[in-house]
């Protein structure tokens, strides 16, 4: 339900995204993992459409979103977290989650929203003021959260396991397979670690300088010689 | 010595109230749209002269020109709200200068329709003295004082309870991810727009209501509501109000320990101290992380 066809993104004179093509269907968790700067991101941007591709189309649910507006495309289903957590720092957890709920799912269930903060194990702190009252870990499950309240119908995770020890990665993957598992909801995550990425998703996209060189499942790409040399030359550089 | 300090403070208290007015709407305006509206003060002032309008003109009290006071104000907000939003590029920079130039156009359109001379109410009853214990102030000084805080409460539970006013809250913190969880962008920076006028509507009723005005006062008036907003450290109404009250009250002591002439001088020592001393404002330090 989501397709790419032939995006391209340009940034003055660098090629961020380069031709790239994907689709994934409703029901799937993939992966999509690169090293610094492979344009991971960016890609997330152009589908949540905070940035205009050159040329190419996205289409979500068999629709061309191209001319919907960013907010809009929210609306329709497309969930989404930053990289670095973008709090709203005026509002407090719960408020988040509401109003993220109100204007992006168009309807408003307290129900739900406790199930959410339950979830992501942010009851506790939902008086809480956003800015302030928050750890770094309980920021990225807020991310999480405020997205899952827009009721997506696909959740794009920017690198919401980065930065988390072992226990909390392993418990912060839990999550994310009860999410989606719990609201059948198609889950695209980009993520560094080859370990996490493999124990997640059954099926990994790879992009390197902005071209997709690999998807398959994670032992099908993470044996293919041209990740193992992008891989490898990121590390050594 | 202490009476005429008193009387300051109560003189500055009730002024720092309209103040509020104005400086609410110059920050709502600001949270949303990153842009600072250089002919809020102007707003201000035409809102005051519909005010003299109704009262010479129709000979009714100038209360009765807070509908189309606030009508006039809000109408010329949205106005530069549209033309704001219509610049592609470098729109912070830019705005200035186009805002500044609306605010040129309005002090000059003052001046040609109702000449340069200084105005001020007529009515008695708003000019009577009310005394409060040792204290005294007109009656539209209260009067503004009042609604003031009826409408600074007013606002500040729309803000806390009413969807759009935490939308206005949401693209203020973070509008990218306020865009991405379905809130329209440019909804919500127009709805600050139009609480801004209706605000400065108010404002200038009871600036005409309460002092004299005069074509260049405009001016004045965005510096005020700007230092206010550096003040206060953006971001929350009750610390609007209070650096409202501090200006009104330093303003009315240095009146009253000094001289009237340097009144503005010393909004702007208040200004540039909190700049230097204290960077995120009286009360911005906890509030604004990222
Ligand atoms: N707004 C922008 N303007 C100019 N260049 C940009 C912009 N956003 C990203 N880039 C550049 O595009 C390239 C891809 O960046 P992107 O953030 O998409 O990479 P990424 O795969 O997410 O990397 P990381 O793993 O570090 O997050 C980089 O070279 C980056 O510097
Ligand atoms: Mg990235």
């Amino acid at each position: 339900m989501l397709e790419l066809a032939n995006v391209t993104v340009q940034f003055g004179g660098l090629s961020a995204v380069k031709d790239v093509s994907l689709r994934m269907g409703s029901d799937e968790m993939v992966g999509l993992v690169g090293p610094n700067g492979a344009g991971k991101t960016t890609l997330f941007n152009v589908i949540s459409g905070l940035v205009k591709p050159i040329h190419g189309r996205v289409l979500f649910d068999g629709v061309d979103v191209m001319h919907e507006p960013d907010y809009k495309r929210a609306r329709l289903g497309l969930g989404r977290t930053f990289q670095i957590p973008q709090p709203m720092h005026e509002l407090t957890v719960r408020e988040n989650l509401v109003v993220a709920q109100r204007f992006g799912a168009g309807r408003v269930d307290a129900a739900r929203i406790d199930e959410i903060l339950e979830l992501l194990q942010l009851t506790e702190q939902a008086g809480r003021d956003a800015a302030t009252g928050l750890a770094l870990q309980e920021l990225k499950r807020l991310e999480v959260a405020k997205a899952l309240a827009t009721e997506p119908k696909l959740l794009l995770l920017d690198e919401v396991l980065a930065g988390l020890e072992t226990q909390g990665k392993r418990l912060f993957m839990e999550k994310l397979r009860e999410v989606h598992a719990r609201y059948r909801i198609g889950i695209l995550i980009i993520e560094h670690d080859i370990e996490t990425i493999s124990s997640l998703c059954p099926r990994v996209v790879v992009l390197d300088f902005g071209q997709i060189i690999a998807d398959g499942t994670p032992q099908q790409v993470f044996n293919d010689p041209a990740v193992i040399r992008s891989y490898t030359g990121v590390e050594h550089a | 010595m202490a009476e005429l300090i008193l009387q300051a403070l109560y003189s500055g208290l009730l002024n720092g109230g309209v103040y509020a007015l104005m400086a609410i709407g110059l920050a709502l305006s600001f949270g949303t749209m990153r842009v600072i509206n250089l002919a809020h003060g102007e707003l201000v002032l035409l809102a005051a002269y519909m005010a003299y309008v109704v009262e010479s003109r129709l000979d009714l009290s100038p209360l009765a020109a807070i509908p189309l006071a606030m009508a006039v104000a809000c109408a010329g907000s949205a106005l530069v709200y549209l033309l704001v939003a219509r610049i592609r590029k470098n729109r912070e920079l830019n705005s200035l200068m186009l805002s500044f130039a609306i605010g040129i156009i309005i002090t000059n359109a003052v001046l040609l329709i109702w000449s340069g001379d200084i105005h001020s109410t007529g009515s008695v009853s708003l000019q009577e003295a009310v005394q409060l214990g040792s204290l005294y102030s007109m009656r539209s000084e209260l009067y503004g004082f009042l609604a003031s805080l009826v409408l600074v409460t007013l606002l500040w539970q729309w803000l806390a309870k009413s969807w759009y006013g935490r939308a206005v809250r949401a693209v203020s913190s973070q509008r990218d991810a306020a865009k991405l969880m379905g809130i329209n962008p440019a909804k919500t920076e127009l709805i600050s727009f139009l609480v801004a006028g209706l605000l400065a509507g108010c404002a200038g009723v009871a600036l005409y209501s309460s002092s004299v005005i005069q074509p260049s006062l405009g001016h004045a008036l965005t510096v005020k509501a700007f230092i206010i907003t550096v003040l206060a450290g953006v971001g929350s109404v009750p610390g609007v109000l209070a650096a409202s009250v501090l200006l009104g009250i330093t303003e009315a002591l240095t009146v009253t320990l000094w001289s009237s002439a340097v009144q503005e001088l010393a909004g702007m020592l208040l200004f540039l101290l909190v700049l230097f001393v204290l960077p995120n404002g009286l009360f911005g330090a906890a509030r604004r992380r990222a």
